[in-house]
């Protein structure tokens, strides 16, 4: 069963700067979302893009709580 | 130039020369209408992801045409308004599968997975050309259309994998895409074809190129487990005698004269500068 899942793009303009998240794609597979990320964010010359599926992210602090060494 | 290259098509053959001509012109033709099919389906898509992503398609292919036409200028004095605004259906030479609206997404999806990925491996095939001012060209084409390619492989997954309907629409759609490209291709041994491939135009045979496209898909398909109901072409049932080089199609037909008149701008001849 084909499901949709959230990309989360970074990217950066120079090899000097660090990756930084640019936004978010909807695909059903890592080739659309590599297609749909370099189609959606293209308002720079970007350097390196990179997608990474949301649910990939492994989460330091709990959902909507600050973390107790703060914020 | 050494090593058989040349930059100056009038050291050329006329045979070779026509032939290099009819190529150049073919593919054009084809990029200018999958630019046009990209376009259209900027509004549609089952997402919007897809629809930047067709419109991004579009303004690729539409810049590919304008390198074409730039050395089809330069080479053969062929003026470029003139080959989008100045020919009938007939004389265009695009691959079949694009001469009618594509009316659903799977019709959409088979002409980015194959056509696309046909001419792109032709152009693979270009790449070290003896013919200099293409390869000039090429890598930035090649480079822009893996994203095409990984669009038309990506929903060729999905549509396949969805549901018995949507596997249905894309089967169809993908054998009707491979039979126009097997046409296009022209007939095994083509004259023109030899030709060019023998002056290292090309490096390979149409119909060698047609069995990459072919394998691809197969390949695809055996990866995801899929079992797909589609089948190689079969050349005795093509009127090969009425094929032309210049063409590309058996029969003097071509595309649309609703998609032509768009393509044109005819609408808006009144607003054309000069």
């Amino acid at each position: 069963m084909i499901k949709e899942q959230i990309y989360e793009v970074f990217a950066r303009k120079s090899h000097e700067d660090s990756l930084m998240h640019v936004g978010s794609v909807n695909a059903s597979d890592e080739d659309l979302a590599k297609v749909y990320a370099w189609t959606m964010y293209d308002e720079e010359n970007w350097v390196e893009m990179c997608v990474v599926a949301r649910e990939a992210i492994i989460r330091v602090t709990h959902d909507c709580q600050i973390p107790v060494w703060g914020n | 130039m050494n090593n058989g290259s040349f930059d100056n098509v009038a050291e050329l053959e006329p045979a070779c020369k026509e032939a290099l001509y009819h190529l150049l012109i073919a593919c054009a033709d084809t990029k200018l209408l999958l630019g046009y099919h990209y376009g259209e389906w900027t509004f549609g898509p089952p997402e919007i992801e897809a629809a930047v992503a067709c419109c991004s398609l579009c303004q690729a292919e539409l810049g590919h045409v304008r390198l074409f036409h730039g050395v089809i200028n330069k080479h053969f004095g062929d003026d470029p308004d003139e080959l989008i605004s100045g020919r009938n259906s007939s004389q265009y030479a695009n691959v079949r599968y694009l001469d009618k609206p594509l009316t659903n997404w799977a019709e959409l999806i088979a002409a980015n997975y194959i056509v696309d990925l046909a001419l792109t491996t032709l152009l693979f095939s270009l790449r070290e050309s003896s013919f200099q001012p293409l390869q000039t060209n090429l890598d930035k084409m090649i480079q822009e259309e893996k994203y095409h390619i990984h669009h038309g492989q990506g929903w060729f997954r999905t549509l396949a994998n969805k549901n018995t309907e949507t596997k249905q629409a894309i089967e169809k759609s993908i054998q009707q895409a491979i039979n126009d490209i097997f046409e296009w291709f022209g007939p095994e041994n083509s004259p023109e074809d030899e030709l060019l491939v023998s002056r290292g135009i090309k490096a390979q045979k149409n119909s060698v190129i047609f069995e990459k496209v072919y394998s691809e898909i197969l390949n695809l398909s055996s990866q995801i487990g899929l079992d797909l109901d589609i089948s190689k072409p079969d050349a005795s049932k093509i009127s090969w005698e009425t094929w032309t080089p210049k063409s590309r199609r058996a029969g003097n037909d071509g595309p649309d004269d609703q998609i032509l008149y768009h393509l044109k701008g005819s609408k808006n001849q009144m607003f054309v500068l000069s």
